[in-house]
């Protein structure tokens, strides 16, 4: 029997992984430890390695296929294990497992088994797969007379009710939306649909398939900025004690980035406003206890998120340590999931572009991001009223209006300027 | 405005006996203890009295002895209302009422009729443990020719006690410990709440509860509850259990396209199955956005303990519990 390579859990929550592409091809000799291809979570990309020598036998999925965890992604042949007998092996132990009574309905409408998902115990195949896989939708009574009232295809709706059941108030939403946008058809899911190939060269164009880390940022912005109602605080604030420090540390031949110290600031704001420490998911709000904050990272094509766990408990130099540590991994692509995750909070940086000022998109979970600037020379009033030179920098608070009331973000917003304006408030 | 006229449970059926009574002097009370001790729950108190113990009979220990001789009387042209000191000695009275007393108009061509009355106080929660807690009265929906009331409150009783009086048929008048002590609005002149007419008790919009006898209270505590929670309940009782209006209920699940039945009497071929049946082969199918679902007494003796009495039973808490799931899709 040849080994099946499956997909690894390379994380605790993580449910699946697309596949970025095959590093071997079919009949590809490999020893233990190859690379045999490469994967993307929504994060982190990541290899799949041979667990021993053998020959690369029946790969399964395609590049861009994102497959379930311990799923068998492919085969590999043990020396002296033929192709042939292997194949038939396969076909007996990957046979379906389906109740007879799912076996009987899927024969005499003529559905292939292989083609059904089980949702029993260990992938079993029940009657319920087979109903669904031939067109039978679970509805109540209620979605069912609307549907036939309104000419609603059932099959079309997505249930909110238990198991996915498509209640009577999904078929009113339908309805809203249809009467909502009158000229767009419903479209008709078809997972059978072959993906089109990633990049197409044209005479005018290239277009590029929306896949991978892309994909997921296309997805998460989205459904941030749409579902989280965003609200933008600014304020300026005086750099001189950062500056004199940054100098002094200079001078003693060691270095301090702006972001580290506004991620130290951050989490000591943070721990004094814990409105804005938090998570919104689903019906629940979770107010973290550390301060796990998350700097964005750009990329060649894109971004990441590395988080700089417990920030409060660190003092500013193990984050620069960390900072200049985590930024190095995620420009080399080698942050690990437990690097990316887990943020509370997110700060992002755009001073070295020479940006004065921006607004951000809030990372979700979360409900707070801030978006900081460069710092700039201006003309500031003294007490008598004379104006002194002053660097200064500005930054943006965007905070989701759901979970952070505007006095919440205010106060944050005052902690972190009086931070620092006043860095020996850190020992504080 | 004057302040409204507040009697108990027992006060009030003491109340509508007596002016029955005195109106038609063709009724009279049967049963054990009911004169000189007043009755068990003190029902009939001082009606022995008022009327003398030609017209509040005390008996030997013979439940069929006192549905046999109402059903005598009964056919010879007077108007008995017999008690049955627990509702679960009613299983002694059985013959007489299932073979006799619910037969005799249908196999005499309507010839005769068995105008009698049998009161019962059913229920738990009192520890009086098994064989003085049941709740039967699903034994008499059961048999033709039977009518099965079952009052919630005090002014549904003396209401519904007239009315069933008042019936040529024979009726079994279901009451309960529990309620006996329990206070409301009563009118002093006599009236009648009509025999099988349902009442929406509180109305809302997400879930139909119907509930009878002393879950009607439970159930409007829960609404109470829920409300709070934004989470409206819609409680209904049919007070007659049969023949069953069951109008009212199958609108209001046409409403609000949820259902739960209610009762302390053991789920298993209980009542709420009957009104569950109805529902579904009612119009209010087509309405319905969740499975419909009861909330009974479990299937056991009810136990003499009182803590594993009281969870034997729907209670305040478990109806909110059952509620709420249903309302949330949990089902």
């Amino acid at each position: 029997m040849p080994v099946p390579i499956i997909m690894p859990k390379f994380g605790f929550t993580l449910e699946s992984c697309e596949i970025v592409q095959w590093l071997v091809r079919e009949g590809d000799r490999v020893r233990s430890g190859d690379p045999i291809c490469e994967v993307t979570t929504d994060k982190v990309n990541m290899e799949v390695e041979a667990p021993e020598d053998g020959v690369i036998h029946q790969i399964l999925y395609k590049a861009g296929d994102v497959v379930p965890v311990t799923q068998v992604i492919c085969y590999l042949l043990r020396p002296n294990e033929v192709a042939e007998t292997a194949t038939a092996a396969i076909a007996a132990e990957s046979a379906p497992s389906a109740t007879p009574l799912a076996r009987r309905i899927a024969e005499s409408n003529q559905l292939d088994l292989a083609a059904v998902q089980g949702s029993g115990r260990d992938g079993k195949i029940m009657r319920r797969d087979v109903e669904q896989a031939l067109g039978k939708v679970r509805a109540t009574p209620a979605a069912r007379r609307l549907a036939a009232e309104h000419g609603v295809d059932l099959a079309e709706v997505q249930g909110t009710g238990r198991g996915g059941r498509v209640q009577g108030t999904d078929v009113q939403a339908a309805l809203a939306q249809r009467a909502a946008e009158p000229a767009a058809p419903l479209i008709k899911r078809d997972t059978q649909e072959m993906p089109p190939p990633n990049i197409a060269e044209h005479a005018d164009r290239r277009v590029v398939r929306l896949e991978g880390m892309r994909r997921t940022i296309a997805q998460r912005l989205q459904k941030s900025f749409q579902s989280a109602p965003h609200i933008f605080l600014d304020t300026t604030v005086d750099m001189s004690a950062i500056e004199a420090l940054r100098a002094t540390l200079k001078a003693r031949g060691e270095k301090l980035s702006v972001t580290a110290v506004l991620i130290r600031a951050c989490a000591w704001a943070l721990g004094r406003n814990p409105a804005l420490n938090a998570t919104l998911e689903g019906d629940e709000i979770s107010y973290w206890r550390n301060a796990n904050i998350g700097m964005a990272v750009a990329l060649q094509d894109g971004l990441i998120v590395p988080v700089i766990h417990r920030a409060e408990q660190l003092s500013l130099y193990a984050i620069q340590q960390e900072v200049d540590r985590l930024a190095a991994l995620a420009r080399e692509g080698k942050l690990t999931l437990d690097q990316v995750s887990g943020g509370t909070f997110t700060v992002t940086n755009m001073g070295m572009f020479g940006v004065d000022s921006f607004t951000a998109i809030i990372n979700p979970p979360q409900v707070a991001i801030l978006a900081v600037g460069r710092t700039v020379r201006s003309f500031v009033p003294d007490a008598e009223g004379k104006p002194i030179l002053k660097p200064t920098l500005t930054m943006t608070l965007s905070a989701d209006h759901r979970v952070v009331d505007g006095a919440h973000a205010a106060h944050f917003l005052r902690d972190l300027r009086d931070v620092i304006q006043t860095p020996s408030l850190l020992a504080w | 405005m004057p302040e409204l006229r507040e009697l108990t449970y027992a006060e009030a059926l003491r109340e509508g006996l007596r002016q029955l009574m005195e109106e038609d002097e063709r009724v009279f009370l049967i049963g054990e203890d009911i004169g000189v001790y007043g009755g068990a729950f003190g029902v009939t108190a001082g009606l022995i009295e008022r009327f003398g113990a030609e017209r509040v009979i005390d008996t030997p220990i013979s439940e069929a002895g006192i549905a046999g001789a109402c059903i005598g009387a009964a056919l010879t042209g007077m108007r008995p209302i017999g008690e049955i000191q627990f509702m679960d000695f009613v299983t002694l009275s059985m013959e007489q009422l299932v073979l006799q007393a619910a037969k005799v108009r249908f196999m005499f061509g309507g010839k005769a009729s068995v105008p009698m009355v049998l009161r019962m106080p059913g229920g738990s929660g009192t520890g009086a443990a098994a064989q003085h807690s049941e709740s039967l009265e699903n034994w008499f929906v059961h048999v033709p020719g039977l009518k099965v009331v079952m009052p919630s409150t005090p002014y549904d009783a003396k209401g519904l006690l007239r009315a069933a009086v008042l019936d040529d048929n024979p009726v079994i008048f279901v009451e309960h410990k529990l309620l006996y002590k329990t206070k409301g609005h009563v009118p002093e002149a006599p009236y009648v709440v009509p025999l099988s007419q349902t009442k929406v008790v509180r109305e809302g919009a997400h879930l139909t509860v119907v509930a009878t006898s002393v879950m009607v209270g439970r159930a409007l505590q829960a609404a109470e509850q829920l409300a709070e929670e934004g989470i409206q309940l819609e409680v209904i009782d049919p007070r007659t259990l049969k023949p069953l209006d069951d109008a009212p209920i199958i609108e209001s699940v046409k409403k609000t396209g949820r259902a739960l039945v209610v009762h302390e009497a053991v789920e298993m071929g209980g009542f709420g199955g009957e009104v569950v049946a109805r529902i579904a082969a009612s119009e209010a199918f087509d309405y319905l956005e969740a499975p419909i679902r009861r909330l009974a007494g479990l299937d056991i003796p009810i136990p003499y303990n009182r803590e594993l009495e009281y969870h034997t039973v729907p209670q305040v808490e478990s109806i909110v519990r059952e509620a709420r799931k249903l309302v949330r899709g949990e089902y």
